[in-house]
């Protein structure tokens, strides 16, 4: 018999995405056995990220004061806005340390399948947040699949009339990747949408 | 592209078949029930991950056990590769060379099949449901990309019938969603248009060797209320801009209904003799042999496009074609040098697709097991025709 305290640990790591029953019981051990304050630093952080983070009241990106650290940045630019999925895009996106203008989380995609139409997203605050009149451009980052690309075109419907530049990411093999890996239907939308030269 | 060796383990009644198929025909005889139809569904989950017949996947696992496996071991392009699929628990998992295959595509690099099975030959007949998904069949076994831009389309088209179930929409919501099923529904357009370009010179030629029909056979795509777009020669563009008007001018009735009674969802394909359809008018014979055409030229099509010919599977389809027809569909499998999987309840049908390096398989409730070739019998030469 294992102690019921093992037990409930092992419970609680099984309910993580792509932890299983036999990876939990490995993980529960690891903290077991982990020297000195290990295991007080884990449980501290998983407190602290429920009750310190939570969204940026104009971008709605994740922060743990009142604006995220791209809204505060004032080196970022202001006119340039990209709106994106979630907050794992945002991430992403800023990687690539390319883009300098501001974000806007919508915290989804449209999908009647799903049940989320534009009240479930941050699309009211992102009207709202046009107001002052800074933004000039807008990047739809949206992901490049059905729900993604009718988000980015209600957008589009939204803002045109708005008089703001709306752009959307292209989409199209990765770059230092070979042709013989990528999937069959990025491909033939590569061929269709070639340029030339 | 040569299937060297098939291992089934606990798929639909077989319970563990291994077998080494002949290079030409194999041919798997036996009483209905037995497993014989079940045996060429294993390969083609194998080639395509999709059942043969409709249904659940947890429905191809052998009663009382916990999992199905298929396994095949190809020539591909000079080298072997093992592929394998996988059901458990509903879902299905594929293998190459015995590591998780990372997407669909690199699962189906190369391997390539073409079934015909007795309710192919009712397609003319039926409903154009299963016109279209013959056509779609086609269209996946030439362009593999098809089956992800057939699944957004589909996604897209589930998106936008629930949006107009779910009453009164905001007008930017639903065209945001028209022109995203504009988008998908114009490449499943393009891509069923390259393939009747292809496939409808063949089959007409084909039938005309085969219909004993003076009047020609002509096969033909072509969109339902899609406006006056010139669909043969437009551009993918122009099919997007046309179907995304013709939804516009659908909404209200759409709306109404609660589905999209506009777009590739909703298109048939049709057949005539002389100018008539041949759904009303051709007799039973001469709507097998149109589909009979039909099948040849997908094959023939398939080896000019990849340079090598697909896998044939065949079930039980001799039994339903008279004896010509028959007769010239196994001298064309044998003419042809494909690899071909045959399913009869009698031997003596299909003879015409053997030869000497034959597989002669027997299965019997579920066991399949290497038998000795019936012998030849006296050549029978009376061919009695059908009525038209």
């Amino acid at each position: 018999m294992t102690p019921d305290p093992l037990n409930r640990l092992v419970a609680q790591l099984a309910k993580l995405p792509g932890i299983g029953e036999k990876t939990a019981q490995r993980l529960a051990f690891h903290i077991l056995r982990a020297p000195g304050e290990y295991a007080q630093e884990l449980s501290q952080a998983i407190r602290e990220v429920k009750e310190k983070v939570h969204l940026c009241a104009r971008c709605f990106s994740l922060t743990d004061s009142e604006l995220c650290g791209f809204c505060r940045d004032n080196r970022r630019d202001e006119r340039t806005l990209c709106v994106v999925e979630t907050f794992a895009d945002l991430m992403a996106l800023e990687r690539t340390r390319e883009f300098k203008g501001r974000y806007h989380v919508l915290h989804g995609v449209l999908s009647p399948l799903d049940g989320v139409g534009p009240e479930q997203l941050r699309i009211k605050e992102l009207l709202t947040r046009l107001g002052d009149g800074h933004v000039e451009e807008i990047i739809l980052a949206t992901n490049p699949d059905v729900e993604g690309e009718a988000t980015a075109l209600y957008l589009t419907r939204l803002l045109k009339p708005m008089g703001i530049r709306v752009s959307r990411i292209a989409q199209g093999l990765p770059m230092g990747g070979d042709l013989e890996y990528a999937d069959q239907a990025t491909l033939a939308k590569a061929l269709s949408a070639r340029r030339e030269l | 592209m040569r299937l060297l060796a098939l291992h089934v383990q606990d798929f639909r009644n077989l319970g563990q078949v291994t077998l080494a198929p002949s290079a030409h025909a194999s041919i798997a005889v036996g009483q209905n029930g037995q497993g014989k139809t079940n045996l060429l569904e294993a390969l083609y989950f194998l080639a395509t991950l999709k059942p043969l017949r409709a249904g659940r996947l947890s429905e191809l696992v052998r009663w009382g056990t916990s999992s199905a496996r298929v396994t095949g071991r190809f020539l591909l392009k000079g080298a072997e590769r093992e592929i394998s699929v996988e059901v458990a628990g509903g879902v299905r998992q594929a293998f190459v060379d015995g590591k998780k295959a990372a997407s669909l595509e690199e699962y189906f690099g190369g391997v390539s099949v073409v079934a015909f099975t007795p309710d192919d030959l009712e397609v003319v007949k039926g409903g154009p449901e299963s016109r279209r998904a013959f056509l779609d069949r086609a269209v996946f076994n030439r362009f593999p990309a098809f089956l992800r831009e057939s699944r957004e389309y589909a996604r897209a088209l589930k998106n936008r019938n629930r949006l107009l179930k779910s009453g009164p929409v905001d007008a930017a919501y639903l065209e945001a969603y028209d022109e995203t099923l504009a988008k998908t529904g114009a490449r499943v357009y393009a891509r069923r248009r390259a393939l009747m370009a292809e496939l409808a010179p063949r089959a007409q030629a084909t039938f005309a060797s085969i219909g004993r029909t003076p009047e020609p056979a002509a096969y033909k795509y072509h969109p339902a209320h899609l406006g006056d777009v010139d669909f043969a020669s437009a551009d993918e563009a122009a099919l997007a801009v046309a179907l995304k008007e013709a939804l516009a001018a659908r909404s209200r009735r759409d709306l109404d209904r609660g589905f999209t009674s506009v777009g590739p969802h909703a298109d048939d394909v049709t057949v005539t003799l002389g100018a008539r359809s041949a759904r009303a008018y051709a007799s039973q014979g001469q709507q097998r042999a149109l589909v009979l055409g039909w099948k040849i030229a997908e094959i023939e099509n398939l080896e000019a496009a990849m340079g090598f010919l697909p896998l044939l599977l065949l079930d039980d389809v001799s039994s339903e074609l008279d004896p010509e027809r028959n007769a010239y569909l196994m001298n064309y499998l044998a003419a042809s040098g494909a690899q071909v999987f045959l399913t009869t309840t009698d031997a003596g049908l299909v003879r015409g697709a053997a030869a000497q390096d034959t597989l002669w398989l027997g299965v019997r409730t579920g066991e399949v097991t290497s038998v000795v070739p019936v012998q030849e019998p006296p050549a029978q030469a009376q061919h009695a025709d059908e009525p038209a």
